[in-house]
């Protein structure tokens, strides 16, 4: 509490009453000391200034080395403080395939795309359904089945351990690949497509259809999931991305070529020199920034499962 | 408990103008409505006496003395919500002991003045109860004791009545406007809704766009609205055109005994009630619906120059459309608008 | 009722159960039909790509044979039991994620609370800057730490120009601090993700009504605010501390700390093959992280647990 004149402010009976005229020929007492202006709380004058330059602090740690590192992609040599000899594409056709044939990693990346493409659409065929049933049914062990469904409870590295020794042939295939990125990302799109669905009344919306005569297959698919599509293309996007760059399970799994994209990047830390790097990371800050701005384009609030109400 | 006073408060967001330089008093003990259609600048006005918005020109003033740039924990005042907005995660006691622990009351006295409150406000029983177990009506009790546990300077309600059913509500209307006269409360009471406004307040400002269309007791404000407007907001009025001269006003097909400020053409304000039913009426209108509400009928009806009124008939009577009734105009409840 | 009866008795009405849900003739029968309909495709994944695996694992953890996955052995359960390695990467693994844990909870806390209550200019960049990071695998995030601490680090250099110290000893990236930083960047924008939508939830007229009845800024972050927001931080911190377990690209590159994960991958490098530790490793992280959300989850609304 910061206000020392607060006793007298209670009762009004306190010193310095004094009379006050009105525009209507009354008088009124009043306490003038009571708002006489006392010093603003400790934590009205120091919290806010302090918070601000925290989350400022995050700000700039979490998007500094980002923006550092795709300008770095256009110099010539990062020795130095500040990266310097702008600017060059020489990475970025190294990157692109167009110059030194090591660091290319368009085949890497052409190759993660399609799997996570693959691990998108599976996830579409599994994800919009459950999430459908959990959020419109109440049923036994529905909320084990959710947790289970949106949890991720088994990380990449000890999935991938487990999937070469159970598969030893096709664990290592691109098929095994796409089964691993769907399971691994499956929560994403059961929480955005879940979402979509509680925002609107699920069970008004296939009563009335059925009602009308639409069969209920028919009803899920041209009433129901049309009505959630922002949250399918939202959760396709999240899941792609995620898959796109994946490492954890793909490192474990993988052997062979082409390198994933995630894996190239680690196979590469010590024989490309640094712009290289910045330039290969650099492709992929595009892709993500891509799907963030689709992502806020339909009501995401960034690259998150959230969305704004 | 203090006067409030608004001088030219004004209060711009961006290019919206939602305060519109309001002049206003509210007199200490008073209990002031403030009514007006949705967007009006209410809530507003609210907040700026409450203090979460400072106005962009203009000043608040508690007897007289300037509070615009007192922060709201400084300036004792009572705010009640339409979603009660209680603490969940605290008892009902410690809801409405919250204002005095900010004042570093003692913990014995705290508990004694909460029980008091509870015990005034029938909920004595809900004391180590979660606000969230509670009935709506319960819920807004607590608030109420909440916001009177700090003997604020005034006390504003917003709406407070808004989520309730229409018996609870009638009933907390009346027990609200007890407690608040013997308390001596000054409050200020936001509604939309016009009865509950006039069965609560002392008196009555009608907000539009951001201005006050007037201010007055209910009755004031029904007999007599200053405009179009306040006629048309405040009950059901037909406003109806005609030549004043001398003392009389001339509709054409009527004419009435009223004086207006000045001659020539001016605007009548007729509340329903003032149609009176005659055999032989000077004026012929023609039903064109009839609803049955049980007390009376609802009928509207089409004056000789086409104007469409709402009338309101004896229950007993049954009325068909189509139908031509006979009218007469009681002088003594017009109004003419300046 | 003989136990053979009760026992037939159960298997009827299993089997009735079954046939009607795959011949239904009321509303209700039919609604159970869609609902297994609509989980077996989910249920066909997690089984092949997810039970089978983890059953194999076990089996792999106690196997004699480890090549062909013969015999019976509990020579892993006993090594990870026994040798005092194991119990150093499990220590290490609780305390340096639980920190990294605690300091991304207590940042995201104050990033959600800027965005939700103060008027930024800027909300839609800071909004963007926060979640950018979620999207970057843990091999990005070593890349990052290194172009800032490393020895040619962007910081590392100007820390070297203003001291005149050599960047070669001020460089921190390969050290805990870096790997440090780098857990932190991971997880506070999960952290933050969410608290904002506990924020989006919190009822700000109780915060106003707390100011007006006298209550300054603090006391209402205090009082009201943060009692409101502690199933989200709960939440927050279940989730962050999963997350920061599975973390496993940045340590990879960075190798200053022994944590959970990087102790799987030494398991099977070439050179100390030894998979069935490895299985048993994996297995106890699995069943601890299994144990600790639903143990969290016992707290906090389901719901609130995201990504």
């Amino acid at each position: 509490m910061s206000d020392d004149a607060e006793p007298q402010r209670r009762s009004r009976s306190g010193v310095g009453v004094e009379p006050n005229s009105r525009t209507d020929g009354g008088s009124v007492e009043t306490t003038v000391e009571a708002w006489t202006p006392s010093r603003p709380a400790l934590s009205t004058r120091l919290g806010r200034p302090l918070v601000l330059g925290i989350v400022t602090l995050v700000v700039l740690v979490l998007s500094v080395p980002v923006v550092v590192t795709f300008v770095s992609s256009f110099a010539e040599t990062a020795t130095g403080i500040l990266p310097r000899g702008f600017v060059t594409f020489e990475h970025w056709r190294d990157v692109l395939g167009l110059g030194d044939d090591q660091m290319a990693v368009i085949p890497g990346l052409a190759f993660s795309l399609a799997i996570a493409t693959g691990g998108m659409i599976l996830n579409v065929v599994i994800g919009v359904p459950i999430a459908y049933a959990l959020t419109r049914y109440e049923f036994y062990a529905r909320d084990w089945l959710n947790t289970l469904a949106i949890v991720p409870l088994v990380p990449g590295v000890v999935l991938g351990l487990a999937f070469v020794q159970t598969y030893p042939n096709h664990g290592r295939s691109a098929l095994g690949l796409i089964a691993g990125y769907c399971l691994l990302k499956s929560p994403y799109m059961v929480l955005t497509v879940q979402s979509s669905f509680q925002s609107m009344d699920l069970v008004r919306l296939e009563e009335s259809a059925r009602s009308l005569g639409a069969s209920w297959p028919r009803t899920f698919l041209t009433v129901v999931v049309p009505h959630a599509k922002r949250g399918i293309l939202a959760g396709c996007i999240i899941t792609w991305t995620l898959a796109a760059a994946e490492f954890n399970f793909t490192f474990m799994v993988v052997s062979g070529s082409p390198d994933p994209f995630a894996v190239f990047l680690y196979r590469n830390t010590s024989n490309a020199t640094y712009m290289q790097q910045a330039a290969a990371v650099s492709v992929y800050f595009l892709l993500v920034v891509s799907a963030i701005a689709v992502l806020q384009l339909i009501g995401n609030r960034g690259f998150t499962t959230i969305r704004d109400q | 408990m203090s006067e409030v006073t608004l001088e030219s408060l004004t209060k711009r967001y961006g290019d919206e103008l939602a305060v519109d330089g309001i002049d206003l008093t509210i007199r200490d003990g008073e209990i002031l409505g403030i009514v007006g259609p949705s967007g009006c600048g209410k809530t507003t006005t609210l907040r700026t006496i409450a203090g979460f918005e400072t106005p962009t020109r203009g000043r608040v003033r508690f007897d007289g003395v300037d509070v615009t740039h007192v922060p709201p924990e400084e300036r004792h005042v009572g705010l009640v919500f339409q979603s009660y907005a209680l603490f969940d995660t605290m008892t009902v006691r410690e809801n409405v002991a919250f204002g005095l622990k900010m004042r570093d009351v003692p913990q014995r006295e705290r508990r004694e003045r909460a029980s008091a409150l509870l015990e005034m406000l029938d909920i004595a029983a809900l004391a180590d109860r979660r606000p969230t177990t509670l009935s709506g009506g319960q819920q807004q009790r607590v608030g109420l004791a909440r916001a009177l546990a700090i003997e604020p300077h005034v006390l504003l309600l917003d709406e407070p009545m808004t989520g309730l059913d229409a018996a609870l509500k009638a009933r907390l209307r009346t027990e609200i406007r007890d407690l608040l006269a013997d308390l001596g409360v000054t409050a200020i009471y936001v509604t939309h809704d016009q009865e509950e406004a006039m069965a609560m307040c002392d008196r009555i400002a009608v907000l539009n766009a951001g201005t006050v269309e007037q201010v007055g007791t209910p009755s004031a404000i029904y007999r007599r609205p200053a405009n179009a407007f306040v006629a048309n907001f405040i009950g059901n009025s037909t406003l109806l055109t005609g030549v004043a001269e001398d003392g009389r006003v001339d509709l054409g097909f009527a004419e009435l005994e009223v004086a207006a400020a000045t001659n020539g053409t001016v605007t009548v304000a007729v509340r329903p009630e003032a149609f009176e039913f005659e055999r032989e009426g000077s004026i012929d209108a023609e039903v064109t619906s009839a609803t049955y509400l049980g007390d009376r009928t609802q009928l509207t009806a089409t004056l000789p120059d086409d104007t469409t009124v709402a009338l309101h008939a004896d229950a007993a009577e049954t009325y068909r459309t189509g139908e031509t009734v006979s009218l007469s105009i009681d002088d003594t409840s017009v109004h003419v608008l300046e | 009722m003989s136990v053979r009866e009760s026992t037939a008795a159960s298997v009827r009405r299993v089997a009735v159960f079954a046939a009607t849900t795959a011949r239904p003739t009321t509303e209700r029968e039919r609604e159970r039909r869609r609902i297994a309909i609509m989980c077996l495709p989910f249920f066909a994944l997690a089984t092949v790509a997810g039970f089978v695996p983890l059953a194999m694992l076990v089996r792999m953890s106690v196997a004699a044979d480890v090549i062909w996955i013969e015999g019976w052995s509990l020579d892993a359960w006993r090594t990870l039991l026994t040798e005092p390695t194991y119990r150093r990467v499990a220590w290490n693994t609780v305390w340096f994620v639980g920190l990294a844990t605690v300091v991304s909870v207590v940042l995201g806390v104050a990033v959600a609370h800027v965005l939700e209550k103060y008027d930024l200019p800027f909300e839609r960049v800071v909004v963007a800057a926060v979640s950018f990071p979620i999207a970057l695998p843990g091999i990005i995030v070593a890349i990052l730490v290194i172009a800032m601490l490393g020895r040619q680090g962007l910081v590392t250099n100007a820390i070297a120009a203003v001291t005149g110290t050599s960047a070669i000893d001020l460089a921190s990236a390969t050290a805990i601090t870096g790997l440090f930083l780098g857990y932190v960047y991971s997880l506070v924008p999960r952290a933050t993700m969410v608290l904002r939508g506990t924020y989006a939830e919190v009822n700000t007229q109780a915060e106003e009504a707390a100011r007006s009845l006298g209550a300054s800024r603090w006391e209402t972050f205090y009082r009201v605010t943060l009692p409101e927001i502690r199933p989200g931080i709960a939440a927050a911190t279940i989730l962050t501390f999963r997350s920061g377990l599975a973390i496993f690209g940045t340590v990879l590159l960075l190798q200053s700390h022994y944590v959970i994960t990087l102790q799987i991958q030494r398991e099977i490098s070439v050179g100390t093959y030894r998979p069935d530790v490895a299985a048993a490793i994996g297995l106890v992280y699995v069943v601890f992280i299994v144990a600790f959300t639903f143990v969290g989850l016992r707290f906090v609304r389901t719901d609130t647990v995201t990504l």
